[in-house]
């Protein structure tokens, strides 16, 4: 900012991780639980792995910290850059830096990628050190409670007293309210974005499409496949389909419209594409939606693990506190966080509705619970919206007014 | 003539003094959250506002003051019966699209519901009418009609006489001049600015 005036062409050329607001350069770190961790089902897994990353640092009363819960395609890179040469920063970049909503100077900010998860922690894809084998289905079967279990250890591991703040969205919010549920003097504060208490047959109707791509892709092999094959044609329609309902007609219709890939400057990837397409065939790339969301799935593959996506698209659809706990009353009876809870009018996937129900059940149990609602047309996905009303929000939640006596005058 | 900024100040406690130490309360269009801010500190009560406006639901978040963002009916018809002590509509029963449901909504969800109204049988607004013609325009309705939000023109007698239809009880008045400080001492259609009501079924 300073050298704006003197030199514009240093400015310019500032890279990002370098900005006074950015987390900078982070390394991602691996906690290796030393005894045996027990799954829900009962079933056991030695040198249970989660690779996670923290930014900021821990107080001296270790009770300045904020857990990150990722959603379903997420993982432990919150925040900052990997190397300098990346090209994008970690997935909630906007909300957690110096000075920004979640601010790392005054909070030790922990984001683990999930048991289960493809990312580095132990997942499907991890070899059994009792085979030889990637897991594959031999996995055991995944729930939410596992996912909050497991982040429970890593933040006894680095020491934690007790949560400032646990943070999700979608699946991340299911996770950080069950931390809130399952570790209530743990857990101070909870903060659930566009998410529910329970899938709705719509989201699981979705997920289920997703899992049926994957298993009808010949290359599945029953979860048997080799780590650089596997059912990519399956996992990217699976992510195609899945991505629809991350956004809302009219922020698709603004983004793509009826465009062609004709009327637009082309890539050479995407000339080369074009050019391997049959001639005759009438079904070839049309629109520009259809290229952003092979796009969309062509990228996936590359980064996620076919079955990952079925471990942990069935955990999102087995997570119930309503049926889990009796009713979502008894549910959060043990909470003793206060919590907000924000829905976004788009969200069609997590609507809004399904997080007043959370509140309104928070609020019947006695607790201290806000609900706030965004009116935003970017869908699901609007939680991770740049968004000033939406950072002003947080941040008046994660840092109290201070308490002032009344000025009668006001 | 008074200032608006100090109205809301006598009014915050009037409500103040009729509110019972450590009650859950809830108020409907909460705002920014003065009032509920003010009952916490001085009543310690279990705070709940409802606001239809997210920059001022972030404002009760801010300042610790638990806040509902959305409709006040559909809100309150999530809660069973005789949850709060009390809910709080004040300053925003003028504005209401269903005053009688609010009420009657708000005397399922609570004991005891304290309605906060400006008067419009009060002289000042009479004349506006009678002599001048025109809407009423004073400290505390500054905008002409065409920037004002929608409202129902209610007097100290059209509330007292919804409420003898209705069976509510009426437990406390409070009429106020149109200073909106000294108390009225008759004739409170007329002489009354501001009007405070605690009603209970």
């Amino acid at each position: 900012m300073t050298d704006e005036t003197q030199a514009p062409a240093a400015h310019a050329s500032t890279p990002p991780y370098l900005a006074a607001d950015d987390v900078g350069l982070v390394a991602p770190q691996d906690f290796v639980y030393p005894r045996a961790f027990t799954f829900k089902n009962g079933q056991e897994l030695t040198g249970l792995t989660l690779r996670y990353e923290t930014y900021g640092t821990l107080n001296a009363t270790r009770d300045n910290a904020v857990l990150i819960c990722h959603a379903l395609s997420g993982n432990h890179h919150a925040a900052g850059w990997h190397t300098p040469a990346d090209k994008k920063p970690g997935w909630w970049n906007n909300l957690i830096g110096p000075g920004k909503a979640v601010d790392t100077r005054r909070f030790f900010v922990i984001c683990a990628n999930v048991p289960g998860g493809c990312s580095g922690s132990t997942g499907p894809s991890s070899l059994n050190p009792a085979t030889g084998e990637a897991y594959g289905l031999r996995f055991p079967a995944l729930t939410i409670l596992d996912m909050v279990r497991a982040q429970k250890l890593l933040l006894d591991h680095l020491g934690v007293a007790e949560l400032h703040t646990v943070i999700g969205g979608s699946m991340g919010g299911m996770t950080a309210m069950l931390f809130a549920i399952e570790f209530p003097r743990f857990t101070r504060r909870l903060l659930a974005m566009a998410t529910t208490a329970r899938e709705g047959a719509q989201a699981i109707a979705f997920n289920e499409v997703g899992r049926q791509a994957i298993m009808q892709d010949p290359a599945w092999l029953n979860g048997d496949y080799a780590r650089d094959g596997g059912p990519r044609v399956g996992l990217a329609i699976a992510r195609m389909m899945a991505h629809i309902t991350y956004l809302s007609d009219a922020s698709m219709d603004r983004k793509f419209g009826r465009r062609t890939i004709q009327s637009r400057e082309q890539s050479p990837q995407l000339r080369a594409e074009l050019a391997q397409q049959p001639a005759t065939a009438d079904f070839n790339l049309q629109f520009e939606v259809e290229s952003y969301l092979r796009h969309q799935g062509q990228t996936f593959i590359n980064r996620f693990d076919a079955n990952s996506y079925l471990y942990i698209t069935r955990a999102l659809d087995q997570f119930d506190l309503d049926h889990a706990y009796g009713s979502l009353e008894n549910a959060f009876a043990p909470v003793l966080a206060e919590s907000l809870v924000v829905g976004f009018t788009s969200d069609w996937l997590f609507p809004p509705e399904q997080n007043r129900l959370i509140t309104q059940a928070l609020l019947r149990a006695g607790k201290r619970a806000s609900y706030a609602e965004l009116a935003t047309d970017l869908g699901h996905d609007s939680f991770l919206l740049e968004s000033e009303e939406l950072y002003a929000l947080i941040r008046g939640f994660l840092e109290r007014a201070p308490a002032q006596t009344l000025d009668f005058a006001i | 003539m008074t200032q608006p900024v100090e109205k809301r100040t006598v009014d915050m406690q009037i409500i103040g003094d009729w509110v019972e130490p450590h009650t859950r309360v809830l108020d409907l269009g909460c705002g920014r959250g003065e009032l509920l801010d003010y009952l916490v500190q001085t009543k310690h009560v279990s705070a709940l506002g409802v606001d239809l406006d997210f920059a001022k639901v972030t404002a009760c978040v801010h300042r610790g003051v638990p806040a509902y963002q959305g409709e006040m009916i559909a809100c309150m018809a999530s809660f069973p019966a005789r949850h709060f002590d009390r809910v709080i509509c004040s300053r925003t029963v003028q504005e209401l699209h269903a005053p009688a449901t609010v009420i009657a909504e708000a005397l399922r969800v609570a004991r005891s519901v304290t309605v906060g109204f400006v008067n419009h049988g009060f002289w000042k607004n009479r004349l506006d009418l009678l002599v001048r013609g025109r809407k009423a325009r004073n400290a505390v309705y500054t905008t002409a009609w065409a920037e004002s939000r929608p409202a129902n023109p209610v007097s100290v007698a059209d509330f007292e006489d919804f409420c003898a239809a209705e069976g509510i009880r009426i437990t406390r008045r409070a009429h106020l001049m149109g200073d909106w400080k000294t108390p009225c001492p008759a004739l409170p259609n007329l002489l009354a600015g501001y009007a405070l009501y605690d009603l209970t079924r």
